[in-house]
């Protein structure tokens, strides 16, 4: 049994694959061009960063189908995780997550970035999403380091 | 200002780039029959920097809030009614790693029961990517010197399949439509429901006719209707003077979007309402 599942499997695994070239332009990207920064923090004094920021906030680029729609959405983190407990508040607010139908970061239209955005892609096929936000460390921060993971999910509204 | 905080200072100043986070995938939808049972994406890491790849199933399909935005509706355990295939994949391979700039060929094998009726059954498959840590600040003071702040960036990637088994047709009706003028736009909604048993992948057309028949406005959007949404779409009307229009509504089985071949044929539902513009 065993066997025969391992010769399917080979013979499923070993069929031909169509080439980029055959999907048409049918295909989606997306590229983590800046991560969000949140500069020189100091101990009690909070880090904020604007969507708008062009040298410290998050950025992604999308390429799509033109004429589709996607969803863009965060999974954010409340905090920052450090050494033995410790931990610096992280705090998004609704307007912290930007779309930009042309990727200029001046053409952003805000959202919340935990509800997400629909757009349609239009004729055209790049768009960028923009992040900002908040960090808040405590005046007796623990020395260490401090990490946390930024989830962006694009998905193709179809 | 010390030396060591100066330079810290100064390194911040500049953008801090992201590092292999995404992949290519295409195609953005897959569609498999029952004849074939099988299909394939292809990841593309277009990175300097391997990039690793999870893959899985999970049932799924856009749906509308209150307002008319569009949402995806996710279900871990998707009710019985609902025509999941999400327990019906096997991805070949679920995990890699993307070299920098390689590629890898997933496959998609589909095994339905035999007692599974004719129709359409649904799935959204999720590609995540991941890269490295990145260190994206250092908090640097005389209190607290070697503190170090890093966020890892993930890129989740959602396409949809489509399996379709015997004969699968979709179909549709519209009703309720309306329309709203807020600020500078026209703001139409319309309750799209599902009548065949396969999602209608089609276009949303309408234009604003004003009292001598002449097209004013226009607004053309894609829709996908898996049971009943009602989605709202808008029209610039900040040009458009005051009078009676005649707002023409239809919804057609074509995608730009999509190869010709996969979207199901429906016959073009149409409705129109009258409107007065203050």
């Amino acid at each position: 049994m065993r066997c025969t599942t391992y010769l399917v499997a080979a013979l499923f695994l070993g069929a031909g694959a169509g080439p980029l070239a055959a999907q048409g332009g049918r295909r989606i990207r997306v590229q983590g061009v800046q991560t969000l920064s949140f500069g020189n923090l100091l101990p009690g004094v909070p880090g904020v960063v604007g969507r708008t920021d062009p040298a410290r906030s998050g950025r992604f680029d999308i390429v799509a189908p033109s004429n589709g729609q996607i969803l863009v959405q965060f999974t954010l983190p409340n905090r920052l995780d450090g050494p033995a407990g410790a931990g610096i508040p992280l705090t998004f607010g609704g307007g912290d997550a930007g779309f930009s139908a042309d990727q200029s970061i001046g053409g952003q239209i805000g959202f919340d970035p935990r509800v997400g955005f629909t757009a349609a892609t239009g004729r055209r096929r790049r768009s960028a999403v923009f992040l900002g936000g908040r960090a808040q460390p405590s005046a007796g921060q623990r020395a260490g380091s401090y990490t946390a993971v930024v989830t962006l999910t694009v998905a193709n509204v179809l | 200002m010390s030396l060591r905080t100066l330079v810290l200072a100064i390194a911040l100043l500049a953008p801090v780039p992201a590092l292999a986070q995404g992949v290519l995938v295409a195609p953005t939808a897959v569609f498999i029959d029952s004849r074939s049972r099988a299909g394939s994406l292809l990841l593309v890491n277009p990175n300097d920097d391997p990039a690793e790849v999870d893959m899985s199933a999970l049932f799924g399909y856009p749906v509308t809030d209150s307002l008319g935005q569009t949402q995806l509706f996710t279900a871990e355990q998707p009710d019985s009614a609902e025509p999941s295939a999400a327990g019906w994949i096997k991805i070949f391979p679920r995990r890699m790693t993307l070299a920098p700039k390689g590629q890898q060929t997933v496959r998609v094998l589909v095994s339905p029961p035999p007692t599974a009726a004719d129709g359409e059954y649904w799935t959204r498959l999720v590609i995540v990517a991941r890269g490295g840590k990145l260190p994206v600040t250092v908090v640097d003071s005389a209190n607290t010197a070697g503190l170090s702040v890093g966020l890892t960036m993930e890129v989740r990637t959602i396409i949809p399949l489509f399996f379709r088994k015997g004969k699968a047709e979709a179909g549709l009706a519209v009703s309720a439509l309306r329309a709203n003028r807020a600020a500078d736009s026209l703001l139409v909604r319309a309750r799209l429901e599902r009548t065949g048993n396969a999602a209608a992948l089609g276009t949303a057309r309408g234009e604003m006719v004003d009292s001598t028949g002449k097209v004013r406005a226009t607004f053309n959007m894609p829709v996908a209707v898996y049971h009943a949404i009602e989605p709202r779409f808008s029209i610039a009307a900040a040009n458009l003077p005051p009078g009676r229009y005649r707002l023409r509504f239809e919804v057609a089985a074509a995608r730009q979007d999509l190869p010709a071949e996969s979207v199901l044929p429906f016959r073009a539902v149409r409705d129109s309402v009258s409107l007065t513009l203050p």
